[in-house]
């Protein structure tokens, strides 16, 4: 009748899996990751990459790419 | 000789300690002597100690009706805003304690970055949201208090919810059970059984975000004009408007701080678990 | 299920605010920094102007030194304030009479308004009747000019970070240090292990997840610094100590340069953001192995 009650974890604590990221992660983190990812590599692309010709639209993809695997896989 | 080694070392503590002591309350003493000195008085250099003291810094201010405001609103949005956020505080950690609620705790660790973020960072979306977003007929949000009460409730709330998780979890669920065998619904176990128990905790939570309400000053001096403005940024209006009024400027800047004395004796051992959202326990 | 349904209702109205005041700003600031968006320009209104807000960004000197200064800033801080900290808290172990009042007193700074303490550094440091000025001309003939010496403005508002957040890294080491178990540094004294050695392989080691929380906090707060410098300096002279928040507000209130502005704003998130989840991460997982070594 009372079981529904259970303690909830702390905030903290982190419940997920171990993938290839050196780390366990749940999904929160993996998709925060990609971000994080998604817009280093979309910065420096604008600073290094873009004077040189190639549009930031090429390195989003690229990243969004690298995001699915991340969440995918990490 | 280790007697007279830990006598010596207590000496070392002593003169290490006054000494410390003497540099914390240096620029303070300082402060106080300015808010006590006449335009006159004050130009005269290398006074150190002060023996008159000039009331007009400090009546002047108090009997300005503008003044009278900004204390009026600094008091009315950190008590609202305490209130508020130790009710809700109760009720999320509660929730959180007692039901394995998915997700929850990722949108608090999201929080509590929001709160560790700059505050600057914010300033810019806020002053349009509350200038052109959150308006309804007339009514605008910016320059309200009860706008700031709103907002410091997104830097308090995870704070004190934080603070207070592990008091609540600390209080045993057989508590609640007992209390459920009894028929007692969930409101009554909250107020009847949770809340004497966290009451510590819920008033040194409430203190601490009194003080956080009432020290703030960038959103107070982003979001408010004239008729919501609070105490900190009267504080920043005399360096920049009304020129170089510093008598005045010490004695606003020394009432500012007088809540910060009283409440100090009060929550003295609980700053530290205070401070680092309950991480680390005294 | 009903119950959970009841959870979730206690938690509804502080996810409404927090979603409202907290998140809505997150998003509305990702979405006006892809406009161009000046109130005095000559365009009416806000147009969109893809990623050219952050083509800018990256390119900002200006923006670009802010950062480095803010993090020259943070590092110098947090530095002094951990090791001073960490010593002061050392001497304050033992009992000894009038320790109490002691703490008292060394704790109110942290309880001082940040306008406040501003406030004061500034009547402090102030040419004409400021104490500092006068007396390092009087005795050490240092001219001390906070408006026209970079420097000294600078070292002036790392003095006064650590004049204000010392005391806070100490009662937290103090916290600290008085938690762990003393029969091992008895032992290790015993067993004729110098203080050095102790300090080192003993006190050090179990106090990680104390030194970790702090350094993560304090490194978050020194990066948002604002209030105090903002009335001591103004960000002056020239940019001395105009750090990052500082150069937000410059460019969102006096400028209005609206969606320059946002991009900055949410690129300084960004790095926020990145540099918690790191320390976050490292700090979970010190804690982590504290436990599962006990």
């Amino acid at each position: 009748m009372i079981d529904h009650t259970k303690a909830v974890s702390a905030p903290v604590e982190h419940k997920g899996r171990k993938g290839f990221l050196p780390m366990e992660t749940n999904l929160f983190d993996r998709i925060s990751i990609s971000v994080y990812i998604f817009v280093a590599i979309c910065l420096l692309w604008l600073r290094f990459i873009e004077p040189l010709g190639p549009n930031v639209i090429y390195g989003a993809l690229l990243c969004v790419l690298l995001g699915i695997f991340i969440v995918r896989k990490g | 000789m280790g007697k007279k080694r830990s006598n010596l070392g207590l000496i070392g503590t002593y003169i290490l300690w006054t000494m410390m002591s003497i540099f914390t309350l240096l620029p303070i003493y300082w402060m106080v002597v300015v808010s006590a000195r006449s335009r006159v008085e004050l130009f005269s250099p290398g006074k150190f100690w002060q023996t008159t003291f000039y009331a007009q810094n400090y009546t002047n201010p108090l009997t300005s009706p503008a003044f009278q405001r900004y204390i009026a609103n600094s008091l009315i949005i950190a008590t609202s805003n305490a209130l508020l956020v130790i009710t809700l505080a109760l009720f999320a950690t509660y929730a959180l304690s007692r039901w394995k609620l998915n997700g929850a705790d990722n949108i608090f660790f999201w929080t509590i970055t929001n709160r560790m973020a700059p505050a600057a960072a914010f300033i810019l979306p806020l002053f349009l949201l509350f200038t052109r977003a959150f308006k309804l007929g007339d009514f605008m949000m910016f320059d309200t208090r009860i706008g700031l009460i709103l907002l410091y409730c997104v830097f308090n709330l995870p704070f004190a919810i934080w603070l207070l998780k592990g008091i609540i979890d600390g209080i045993p669920i057989e508590l609640d059970e007992a209390a459920l065998v009894d028929g007692a619904g969930r409101w009554t176990i909250l107020y009847r059984v949770i809340l004497p128990l966290a009451a510590p905790g819920l008033a040194i939570a409430g203190i601490l975000c009194w003080m956080f309400a009432w020290n703030e000053y960038l959103f107070a001096a982003a979001l408010t004009s004239t008729r919501a403005r609070t105490i900190t940024t009267g504080l920043a209006e005399f360096v920049t408007v009304t020129g170089t009024n510093w008598g005045e400027m010490a004695a606003v800047a020394t009432i500012s701080l007088l809540p910060a004395l009283i409440f100090l004796v009060f929550v003295q051992k609980y700053i530290v678990m205070g401070l680092t959202f309950g991480a680390v326990k005294e | 299920m009903r119950s959970n349904r009841m959870g979730w209702g206690l938690l509804a109205p502080t996810l409404i605010i927090l979603g409202i005041f907290g998140l809505l700003p997150f998003f509305y600031v990702i979405y006006v920094g892809f406009f161009d968006w000046n109130v005095f320009s000559a365009e009416v209104g806000r147009q969109f102007a893809g990623a050219d807000n952050y083509r800018r960004l990256v390119f900002d000197e200006e923006f670009l030194g802010s950062v480095g200064r803010t993090l020259l800033f943070a590092f110098c801080v947090v530095t002094i304030e951990m090791i001073l900290g960490f010593l002061l808290a050392q001497t304050l172990v033992r009992d000894f009479p009038g320790k109490a009042v002691f703490r008292t007193i060394y704790a109110l700074p942290i309880m001082i308004a940040p306008i406040a303490v501003g406030a004061t550094w500034k009547l402090l440091t102030i040419p004409g009747f400021g104490l500092l000025p006068y007396y390092l001309d009087k005795w050490f003939g240092i001219e001390y000019q906070l408006g026209s010496h970079s420097g000294q403005a600078f070292w002036t508002t790392v003095v006064m970070d650590v004049w204000h957040w010392t005391p806070f890294v100490t009662l937290t080491m103090l916290a600290g240090l008085t938690a762990i178990p003393k029969e091992p540094l008895e032992q290790a004294q015993v067993d004729g292990a110098n203080r050095f050695q102790v300090l080192r392989f003993l006190t050090i080691p179990m106090m990680m997840p104390v030194i970790i929380t702090t350094l993560f906090i304090r490194i978050m707060d020194a990066l948002r610094v604002m209030d105090e410098v903002f009335l001591l300096t103004g960000g002056g002279p020239a940019n001395a100590t105009r750090y990052i928040g500082i150069l937000i507000w410059r460019v969102v209130f006096p400028q209005t340069n609206y969606g320059y502005g946002s991009a900055m704003s949410l690129l300084v998130l960004y790095m926020t953001l990145v540099l918690a989840f790191l320390l976050f991460s490292v700090l979970s997982r010190v804690g982590k192995q504290n436990t599962s070594e006990k």
